[in-house]
């Protein structure tokens, strides 16, 4: 197809630079428009680098053209920050997948961004390593997109996000230029520029190379799966656990719902009539394990748990892992849509908050299933729905801010882990006050004075004064 | 680039059942050889979505949608249960009827399949070929024989299926396993030409008519009632689905008769030989269409391990890049797929490797790899004495 004539020059450009892998075909510009949110825009041009090079010349080309760019890693994010608004050039990092270099001694792979999270671990895994961060998406999330979501998952619980296991970055910044954020050391000197890069969402430049630190893998690791017949003492169960001095590597949680969607993709014998399962595993040296699974035995039979079932092996563990980490998926087999929220409540709010959720769906007819991180209070309320329905997305939307008022409400956050991107951009304002907001700004212009680095992404539009997009989620961007 | 109007005519509730999480990715072979969206499931069933809501299509549409092996290990990765298979045939289906995506070589290609009389005087002229080393080296086919004697019944208490191009190349694979059978008690029949194919090719390459002929035609060749075992993993998927293909009751029966011979085998296990007390190690290469389609895999390692130590490789069953006819379609990316198989055997550190079906078998030996049936396998360890 032609594209469109003012797209026809930055075209010539970048497959001067770029051959083939510069694309324009109608049919493939539409397959970069979504990730794993249910937002969706549309590129202009869709590039496929494969050298840190190629992306510097690419953001050179587009500050030439005065066009916006967007990184895209595996397009599994749940806040719409991979989806293009504002006409951009998504530079897709999937064929910069290379482990480049693994340094035992210092703990440390120098990876490119397009490497696959679980690929990093598995091929450490000869090695006694793995990369900690582990957000249930990793057989296919990108760990340059665990970097600009600041990513989490089950295990991060006792080992810190993504921010706490990336030493160095290197990253082309939207004036084009290359260069290293971080070093290898413990105690890098001047302001931690790496940190303030963790969690930017794509909007301070691309990550082109990434040390990931190394975390060695654990001599002993016991999982169990606790039952409830009322979710509320399940999640009382969770604080008393940690109450008691233990953290445990992981402290999952599944409402009724969500155990009845995985059981049916995994068969592995999740309890289909519990009102709540906790998924919990320890790790370290045997004695300290151990004793560790006897403490949280204790705490669950105080809390009225039905079985207590400990994994017997390695493959009955990885079993009701892959009934977790498939989670989310598995919803589409109650209703074909569903639509995330991420927030962070304190963990003794935890029973008090679910109550709302459900209420919150039921009171919008709505259907709310409950999977998530207990052990840190990160909720991931989903309201499961079919977009088919008139009508039907304006009661998710007046379900999801209901949801998150309640949870700002108890104290919490509006995102533990996904990110604000485009879809919860909107809702920042009841976190922030204006200042707030426009001092966040003021950092991401200095990185990025031009706007051009994944616009209208993070921060609403008008907390900048020289925002000169659309002023709300872009019409019809809502699928 | 011009576009065309095309109904391909998927059920609107599997289409919408695609939540575009991005799990099934890392299980597709052609995304893992090239890293791009329109090489993924995500992708393919995107564009399946793009085409349905416009009623257009164009060529990179048509090519995209050729590129996917069909091997179906998106299905068995995706928690959402969404039947790309039986969508991907939908299209492809489609594609055949309103446009020209068949060429006439391709169609007649197929139809070959069916008529085993051409099949073999073509094989036996290959065999010439290949012995005056005409053939060019890169085509990288098997040793064809020149002439094979026939099989011999030996009773009538299960029938062996013996198809198309395995029959007219690897008939000693199929002695083997009637060997292994009647080892384990059993007396074996074989059909006569009327199923000469079972048409699993012409239903991926969107020939559901042809297909459709294949199916009757097959199943008019088992008369009665006894088990009807399959030791190629592609035609046992493939006549399993029979029931869904015509969808009338004698086709479910049909299908329900239909076994992969390793699913009979492990109910018949005790009285095979005894086992051996040094079983070498044997790497398992599952088939595709047995473990994302049958998901029937578990059994061959248990009839192997009888005789052997089964090692399963680390790659969660992606596919080996044979794909039926995918591997001469697309040489470059079929063997870019069989490099990370190859890969991931050398990982496992063995010797030889088993898998259950003539397409993996001859792609991964033109690969370099020591494959054979697991039957043959059995057939040689059971006979070996202690
Ligand atoms: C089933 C499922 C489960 C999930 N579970 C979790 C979980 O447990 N914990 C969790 O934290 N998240 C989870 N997520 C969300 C998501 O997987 C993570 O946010 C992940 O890190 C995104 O990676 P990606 O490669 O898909 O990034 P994308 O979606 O492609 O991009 C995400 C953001 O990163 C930016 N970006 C990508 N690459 C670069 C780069 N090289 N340089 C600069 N910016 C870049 C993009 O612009 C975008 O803003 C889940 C998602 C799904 C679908
Ligand atoms: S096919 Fe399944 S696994 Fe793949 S993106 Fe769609 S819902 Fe997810
Ligand atoms: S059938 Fe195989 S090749 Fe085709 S999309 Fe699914 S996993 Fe990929």
């Amino acid at each position: 197809m032609v594209p469109p004539s003012a797209d026809k020059p930055l075209l010539d450009d970048l497959q001067t630079l770029l051959g083939d892998r510069a694309r324009a075909e109608d049919f493939e510009l539409g397959l970069y428009g979504k990730d794993g949110s249910v937002l969706e825009g549309r590129p202009a041009i869709v590039c496929l680098p494969i050298n840190s090079e190629e992306v510097r010349c690419i953001v050179n080309i587009c500050g030439d053209h005065k066009r916006p760019f967007i990184a895209r890693g595996s397009g599994t994010g749940l806040s719409g920050g991979a989806v293009p608004v504002g006409d951009p050039v998504v530079i897709a990092t999937a064929k910069m997948n290379r482990i480049i270099e693994v340094d035992l001694d210092n703990r440390i792979a120098w990876v490119e961004p397009g490497v696959l999270n679980l690929d990093l671990s598995t091929q450490l895994k000869g090695l006694g390593f793995h990369f900690a961060p582990d957000p249930s998406s990793q057989q296919v999330c990108s760990i340059g997109g665990n970097v600009a979501n600041n990513s989490g998952g089950p295990h991060c619980l006792a080992y810190g996000v993504t921010s706490a296991h990336v030493a160095a970055i290197e990253v082309v910044l939207p004036d084009g230029s290359i260069t290293v954020l971080g070093d290898l050391t413990a105690e890098p000197s001047g302001y931690d520029l790496r940190g303030l890069f963790i969690g930017s969402e794509g909007t301070m430049g691309v990550a082109t190379k990434i040390a990931v630190r190394l975390t060695q893998n654990p001599p002993e690791v016991r999982t169990l799966l606790l039952d409830f017949s009322d979710v509320r003492d399940g999640a009382a169960a969770v604080s008393a656990i940690i109450a008691q001095g233990l953290i445990p590597a992981a402290l999952e949680m599944m409402d009724h719902r969500a155990i009845e969607v995985v059981e049916a993709f995994v068969n592995a014998g999740y309890p289909t009539e519990a009102d709540a399962v906790l998924l919990v595993e320890l790790d370290g040296l045997a004695g300290g394990v151990e004793n560790g699974v006897e403490v949280v035995r204790r705490v669950a039979e105080a809390h009225h748990v039905g079985e207590v079932r400990l994994a017997a092996d390695e493959a009955e563990r990885a079993l009701l892992w892959k009934g977790r980490k498939n989670a989310f998926g598995a919803v589409a087999r109650i209703k074909p849509d569903y639509y995330l929220h991420d927030t962070v409540v304190p963990r003794g709010k935890l029973v008090e908050v679910l109550e709302k959720v459900y209420r919150i769906a039921d009171a919008h007819n709505l259907i709310a299933i409950n999977v998530f991180h207990a052990g840190d209070g990160n909720l991931h309320p989903i309201l499961a729905y079919d977009s088919r329905e008139p009508g039907v997305l304006e009661r998710v939307h007046a379900a999801g801010r209901a949801i998150i008022t309640a949870s700002i409400e108890a104290g919490g956050v509006l995102s533990g882990e996904h990110g604000i991107g485009l879809e919860k951009r909107d809702y920042m304002g009841m976190l922030f006050t204006e200042h707030d907001m426009a001092t966040q700004d003021l950092v991401r212009e200095a990185f990025d004075p031009e706007g051009l680095a994944n616009p209208l992404k993070i921060l609403p539009s008008g907390s900048r004064c020289s925002d000169s997009f659309g002023q709300h989620v872009p019409e019809g961007a809502w699928v | 680039m011009k576009k065309v109007a095309v109904k391909l005519g998927i059920d609107s509730e599997d289409l919408a059942s695609c939540v575009s999480c991005g799990l099934c990715l890392p299980h597709c072979p052609t995304y893992r050889v090239t890293q791009e969206e329109s090489a993924s499931p995500r992708g393919r069933i995107a564009l399946m979505r793009q085409a349905e809501s416009t009623g257009l299509i164009d060529q990179t549409f048509v090519d995209f949608m050729d590129a996917c092996i069909q091997c179906r290990g998106c299905e068995t990765a995706c928690p959402a249960g969404v039947p790309f298979g039986s969508m991907m045939e939908t299209t492809r289906e489609a594609l055949t009827q309103q446009t020209s995506y068949q060429s006439w070589w391709r169609r007649w290609g197929y139809r070959v399949l069916g008529c085993p009389n051409i099949l073999t005087i073509g094989s036996r002229a290959l065999a010439v070929l290949q012995r005056l080393k005409l053939l060019p080296s890169k085509l990288a086919l098997p040793k064809i024989p020149l002439m094979q004697a026939p099989l011999v019944p030996s009773g009538e208490d299960v029938w062996l299926f013996t198809g198309c191009v395995m029959d007219v190349w690897m008939r000693d694979t199929h002695r083997a396993t009637q060997r292994v059978i009647e080892a384990a008690g059993a007396g074996v029949r074989f059909p006569d030409k009327k199923a000469a194919c079972c048409g699993a090719l012409h239903v991926h390459a969107g020939l559901g008519e042809e297909a459709r002929r294949l199916a009757r035609r097959t199943m008019s060749a088992f008369p009665g009632d006894a088990p009807i075992l399959v030791d190629s993993a592609g035609c046992g998927a493939q006549m399993k689905e029979y029931g869904h293909l015509l969808n009338t009751s004698d086709a479910h029966k049909f299908s329900q008769r239909v076994l992969d011979v390793h699913e009979w085998l492990v109910n018949h296990l005790d009285e095979l030989p005894a086992a051996h007390a040094n079983p070498p190690r044997i790497a398992i290469q599952d088939p595709c269409h047995l473990r994302h389609v049958q998901q029937a895999h578990d059994p061959v390692r248990v009839v192997l391990a009888r005789y052997a130590d089964p090692v399963i490789l680390d790659d969660e069953g992606l596919c080996c890049g044979a794909g039926g006819a995918y591997s001469a379609l697309y040489p470059d990316t079929a063997a870019a797929v069989r490099e990370r198989k190859i890969e991931s055997i050398n990982r496992a550190q063995v010797h030889e490797v088993a898998s259950a079906n003539p397409g993996c078998l001859l792609h991964l030996q033109a690969g370099g790899v020591r494959v054979r049936h697991p039957l043959e396998i059995v057939d040689d360890l059971m006979r070996k004495d202690i």
